[in-house]
């Protein structure tokens, strides 16, 4: 039939074009069409993977190249990224293109970029405990030789744990941290110092305080405030709160321990047992002392209730302490290593115990801290497949953010969302007293973090592949189920429970035990 | 619907003398005279060919493609992607595996209320199949497909009892995204007709009306998420001195399922009025006068003349714009997603925000499992609708 | 001076239910535009202002800043033009071509007699099937194609001609308008591959192809019911006079149509102005749009009220300017007449 004849008459030139394409595009190694464009002419001094000194002719040391960088449109994240560009470009001739998205996307951006080839990206600044699905199929380049000759990162100066722990898995460092994330309680210092009562050691001290100051008016406008303010809205990122309080009752015996799973079986802790249990009611129970809406809210609106000094409690990352300044929180805002518990877990039994030497090693008069290094901060990771110009181009600009003098500012500032990591972030105070804490109020502050992270008992996030499904997924439906009264302790438990063995079992129980093992740095 | 020709596959019967089947019969004699200009020539295929063509090859791939992600797993391995594929594994763990609760929900036995309207839904459709059967007009292949029908729709209410009228039974994302499309529909459609009906009289300032009804439905669905969150706090939003002069500053609606439910179907209806609000307007202003301004000399009241002319006579673009908003409405997910994140608990948790949350996880599989299972669900939803409409508006005619 | 409340006609109401009947347009006038002077009065405060409560006039109640204006058209910039353009040439390029090629189908599915037999449609889709897998199992797209389209021909003019039973023009419609019944979710990523394939990731190309072909089927609705109601003897007298079918179309049809193809332009482009999801997946440096941006407004540390404000307005600006100027099309546009007789 004439039709059909003129169909397929038509169709194929289609097809050859298309054929000719489609053998261009997607070859890894070949340029990624509207993405960084290598040029020839690139003026790059040696390219010598290790030693890239800054002192290479400036200014056209990285000349001709463009290089895309995915991360997290705040503005905080993206911005330091934003504003510093144009200064490393002025170094080195080279030119960042930092694409910005949402937060709930990177992951599958960075993942669909590198899996189907595409390789627009350059470099990811993303959440590192992400690199359990990324270091696998080999999506990330290897850094090791670069950090340890850099001059300029001067690796050492970061703090150990992330050195150690964030930035590397299975033994080779993968990430340059820009930041460093961990859990804190923030006080009305003003609050507590007056009645003499002392920051929360551990939890019960946590809710007692709590108790203590809900429905008094603690801003002097005339209205009752709260006691405590923890964000728990579904979907946004409160299923990291449940670790913190959790973190002390699980994990006792150092970051090798793990906080997530049994070491030796696979066995998921967030399961039945007495310590979740605990944590639960914990958890349920700050929401007696906390604003109405408690349950839709997240991080945004307890830190502006917590400025505007309606909250006698909160539990934050390290973001409240640089935006106190001008608010009605500054200088009356007191931090402290989040609260421990005087018991811990016994894994064969699924019972609490007491915390003594055996059982807690790492305990603080008596308190087992632990802690909680959520989402590990936002760190700098290569795409393997990038043009090579451009991971060494990328790897220095990366480096010049980290490098402690750019660093040491950018810590100082809410705006970056960048809180500190290294150890000289703490030794140099000017930077903080500029950016407009008080002299008090920077040691008080730096103190709690010096403390954070110098307790060996540091809990690392998860960082298996589909992390993602067990702390997403699984983890926030239950427990926002649990606050909403839909399920009950023992039915989020075992909700809990399930969905993590089924995730387990999905990918191979023995193959994640192994890469859980690996990323906690346990000797086997 | 539309009230072309072929659309309407009437069985003759004497001529009616009003409406569509007698302007389709007529149009259908016209149509053999006046073929020569319109059956041959290029025009025919040019006309159609390049939107079907565009259509089926953006749709075909996705389609089949999905259809493969739902029976499958995604592992991500050196050098590209794997798709194992594992059989209806996705779609039983929806249905009756792990996640049945969070899809289905969870189902207890019935209470009193729900055991009734269950009989009731059995009753009324006995009664219909059998005066089908005993009218002797239908074809047994009409009447086969009757039974089935019947027994899906029994079969839906008994699962929706299950969940809403039981003791400790609980929605699931299918029940939640029914309820949010039928409530919003109702809604949606009474406001818009009702601002339209408003908005034909002469009141002043008619146009000012006209471009301010329409502002929610340019704004983006995500847009208008996040103002409905911000105008919807109750400690920080413009609505908080009303809420504390209710007495009710230490209540919020955000922990109560059903009252978040609520607020997702306001948020909806303020968005999506507009659209019918617009398609009705211009159906009811092109309205002839002449025929109501009779029916008034008649003596007939205003509530006969809407009730036996206006509704009549706006019948086809109703069934047009409830179908588009049926199939639109089924999708939702910005609404629920920003203002609760699916929340209190699963209580606002929609079909495409669960294959959203999914999607976000990289579990395609399940994901593309649950599209399908709302395509399935909408299809067959939006033929029962065409085929009731269809015969509405024939018996209208 | 008239009474504004006065009795025009005889079908009018009384003035006293016009007065009411006024007063609750008012009142959901009010609804319609309090959020939105919601969101401009928010995109004046600062970050601390937000959190410490209402506050609802500017001067009285707080102090007004133009930080969040500042920061989003003149910090970002570029950050902001290159999405706004994006989202303007996208929007109206997707719109102009999706109302052509869907008045075009839209007419001729009124006009015209289609029997789409099934036999062959359904050999069409194993076949593309047969392609799809075989491109999946290894052989290079070009080659399954062919193959597919071989033995579609072969078979199309053996086996597809014994089944007749047909699709008719309303079985059309109701497939075309089943397009939209997948949420975008499930095609996003097929679609990501699709465009990868070819080559047009990140480029507004992309997404002015999805858009025309998602907003077809509502565009050939909203055209059907109008054409349907164009009386039909204007172009039958053209034809007898020996006008052809472009012809007719070009100097008949069209003119009488402007209404609601303004109309329907402007739905479309509101739909393909707002898009998000697909917009997400498939750009990312230089077609991003602004839907975009708005959602990226939303932190890890909370949602940045103030400059999400700042978006919406401006995104909204361009498309209410529009719905001004052709809104008298729109009321008298969508189904002038479909209702007569």
């Amino acid at each position: 039939m004439s039709r059909y004849r003129m169909v397929a008459a038509a169709i194929i030139p289609i097809l050859v074009l298309s054929a000719c394409n489609s053998s261009a595009s997607p070859s890894p190694s070949s340029a990624a069409p509207q993405a960084s464009t290598p040029a020839a002419t690139t003026q790059a001094s040696a390219p010598a993977a290790s030693a890239s000194t800054v002192a290479a002719s400036p200014g056209t040391k990285f000349k001709g190249i463009s290089v895309n960088i995915l991360t997290f449109n705040g503005p905080q994240v993206a911005e330091p990224l934003q504003r510093r560009a144009p200064d490393w470009e002025q170094l080195t001739g080279g030119h960042v293109n930092v694409v910005a998205v949402g937060f709930q996307t990177i992951y599958d951006k960075a993942l669909l970029d590198a899996s189907t080839g595409t390789n627009s990206f350059d470099a990811y600044v993303f959440d590192p405990q992400w690199m359990g699905d990324f270091t696998g199929p080999g999506y990330l380049l290897d850094l090791t030789d670069r950090v340890t000759n850099d001059p300029q990162l001067n690796w050492q100066d970061i703090g150990p744990f992330f050195r150690d722990f964030n930035a590397t898995y299975n033994g080779k460092v993968y990430t340059i941290p820009l930041d460093g994330d961990f859990h804190m309680v923030y006080y009305r210092k003003d609050l507590l110092e007056k009645d003499g009562v002392k920051p929360p050691a551990t939890w019960d001290d946590y809710l007692a305080v709590a108790q203590k100051y809900n429905g008094q008016d603690l801003n002097g406008d005339g209205q009752p405030d709260y006691g405590s303010c923890i964000a728990k809205k579904k979907g946004a990122q409160s299923y990291w709160w449940i670790i913190s309080i959790a973190a002390g009752l699980l994990q006792g015996k150092g970051t090798n321990d793990g906080a997530f799973f049994d070491t030796s079986n696979m066995n998921p802790l967030f399961g039945p047992n007495e310590a979740i249990t605990k944590a639960l009611e914990t958890y349920a129970k700050t929401k007696d002392f906390g604003p109405p809406d408690e349950l839709n809210m997240d991080v945004g609106g307890s830190r502006g209730l917590f400025t505007t000094g309606r909250c006698a409690l909160t539990m934050d990352w390290g973001d409240i302490g640089t935006l106190t300044p001008s608010t009605y929180a500054q200088d009356k805002t007191g931090a402290t290593i989040t609260p421990g518990w005087t018991q811990v877990l016994d894994r064969a039994s699924g019972k609490l115990v007491a915390c003594d030497a055996t059982t807690c090693p790492n305990a603080v008069n008596g308190v087992n801290y632990a802690p909680f290094a959520s989402f590990g901060g936002w760190s700098g990771a290569i795409n393997a497949k990038a043009p090579k110009e451009n991971q060494d181009a990328v790897y220095d600009f990366l480096s010049y953010m980290s490098s402690p003098a750019i660093s040491g500012i950018d810590v100082t500032l809410g705006k970056t969302g960048y809180n500190p990591y290294r150890t000289s972030h703490f030794d140099n105070i000017q930077p903080w007293l500029d950016a407009g804490l008080s002299q008090p109020a920077a040691e008080n502050y730096l103190g709690a973090i010096k403390s954070s992270l110098t307790n060996a008992n540091m809990v690392l996030d998860l960082r298996i592949p589909l992390t993602k499904r067990y702390e997403q997924d699984v983890l926030d439906t239950a427990v926002s189920q649990y606050l909403a009264g839909e399920l009950d302790a023992a039915g989020t438990e075992q909700a809990i429970a399930d969905g993590w063995n089924a995730i387990t079992e999905e990918v191979g129980k023995d193959k994640q035990l192994a890469a859980y093992v690996a990323s906690l740095g346990v000797q086997r | 619907m539309a009230s072309s020709d072929s659309s309407l596959e009437l069985e003759p019967r004497e001529p009616v003398p009003s409406g569509s089947a007698f302007r389709a019969r007529a149009t259908r004699r016209a149509a053999q005279t006046a073929d020569a200009w319109r059956s041959d020539g290029a025009a025919r295929w040019l006309f159609i060919w390049p939107a079907v063509l565009l259509i089926l090859v953006l749709s075909i791939f996705p389609l089949v493609a999905s259809v493969a992600l739902s029976l499958g797993r995604l592992a991500f391995h050196q050098g590209g992607v794997d798709l194992k594929i594992i059989g209806f594994a996705n779609y039983q763990q929806l249905l009756f595996g792990l996640e049945r609760s969070h899809f289905l929900g969870v189902l207890k036995a019935p209470n009193p209320i729900g055991w009734a309207v269950v009989l009731a839904t059995l009753a009324l459709c006995a009664v219909a199949w059998t005066r089908a059967a005993r009218g002797g007009r239908v074809r047994p292949i009409g009447l086969l497909l009757r039974l089935v029908g019947g027994l899906l729709l029994v079969g839906s209410v008994w699962v929706l009892v299950q969940a809403l009228a039981s003791d400790g039974g609980r929605p699931g994302a299918l029940i939640v995204t029914l309820i949010f499309v039928f409530a919003g529909i109702v809604l949606q459609y009474a406001l818009g007709l009702g601002l339209a009906m408003l908005l034909v009289q002469q009141v002043p300032w008619r146009r000012f009306f006209r471009i301010v009804f329409l502002i929610p439905l340019t704004i983006t669905p995500v847009g208008v998420g996040y103002m409905f969150l911000m105008m919807t706090d109750t400690s920080k939003g413009p609505l908080e001195p009303i809420w504390v002069a209710l007495g009710l500053r230490d209540f919020t609606w955000v922990t109560d399922p059903w009252l978040a439910r609520l607020a997702v179907i306001i948020g909806d209806t303020w968005q999506w009025t507009p659209f019918v609000f617009i398609v009705l307007l211009a159906a009811l202003e092109s309205l002839d006068q002449e025929v109501r301004e009779a029916a008034l000399v008649d003596g007939a009241g205003r509530w006969q003349s809407f009730r036996h002319i206006t509704l009549p006579a706006i019948l086809p673009v109703t069934t047009t714009i409830i179908l588009i908003r049926l199939i639109e409405g089924f999708k939702i997910i910005d609404m629920p997603n920003i203002l609760l994140g699916g929340g209190p608990g699963t209580a606002t948790q929609s079909l495409t925000l669960q294959a959203y949350i999914d999607w976000n996880t990289l579990n395609l599989g399940r994901s593309a499992a649950i599209a399908y299972l709302l395509l399935i669900l909408v299809s067959v939803v939006a033929t029962v609708y065409v085929s009731f409409v269809r015969r509405r508006v024939t018996d209208l005619a | 001076m008239r009474n504004p409340f006065g009795r025009r006609s005889a079908t009018d109401l009384s003035p006293p239910a016009k007065l009411g009947a006024f007063v609750v347009l008012l009142v959901w006038a009010f609804v319609v535009l309090f959020p939105i002077y919601w969101l401009v009065v928010t995109s004046f405060k600062t970050p601390y202002v937000v959190d410490k409560g209402p506050f609802y006039i500017p001067f009285v109640d707080f102090q007004p800043t133009l930080d969040a204006w500042r920061y989003i058209l003149v910090e970002l910039g570029n950050d902001t033009l290159r999405p706004y353009l994006n989202t303007v040439i996208v929007g109206l390029s997707s719109s102009l071509i999706a109302l052509v090629m869907g008045a075009a189908a839209a007419y001729a599915l009124v006009r015209f007699t289609y029997r789409a037999r099934v036999g062959i449609i359904g050999l069409g889709i194993g076949a593309g099937g047969l392609a799809v897998v075989a491109a999946l199992l290894g052989a290079p797209p070009a080659i399954a194609l062919l193959s597919a389209l071989a033995v579609f021909a072969i078979l199309a003019q053996t086996i597809g001609r014994r089944f007749q039973r047909a699709m008719g023009n309303s079985d059309i419609a109701f497939w075309l308008i089943s397009q939209r019944i997948l949420p975008p979710i499930a095609v996003a990523i097929p679609l990501y591959v699709l465009f990868q394939q070819i080559g047009l990731l990140d480029n507004i190309l992309a997404l002015v192809i999805t858009y025309v072909a998602a907003n077809l089927p509502i565009v050939v609705w909203l055209m059907r019911d109008y054409f349907a109601s164009l009386p039909r003897e204007l172009e039958e007298s053209a034809s007898v006079d020996g006008a052809s079918i472009y012809r007719i179309v070009r100097s008949i049809v069209l003119p009488i149509s402007v209404p609601g193809l303004v109309a329907t332009f402007l739905i479309v482009l509101i739909f393909a102005w707002n898009e998000f999801l697909i917009a997400l997946v498939l750009t990312s440096a230089n077609a991003q749009t602004m839907p975009l941006q708005v959602a990226a407004q939303n932190a890890t540390r909370g949602p940045q009220w103030w400059a999400m404000s700042v978006l919406i307005l401006i995104m909204i600006t361009p498309v209410v300017a529009m719905a001004v100027a052709l809104e008298r099309f729109i009321t008298r546009g969508i189904l002038v007449g479909a209702l007569k007789g």
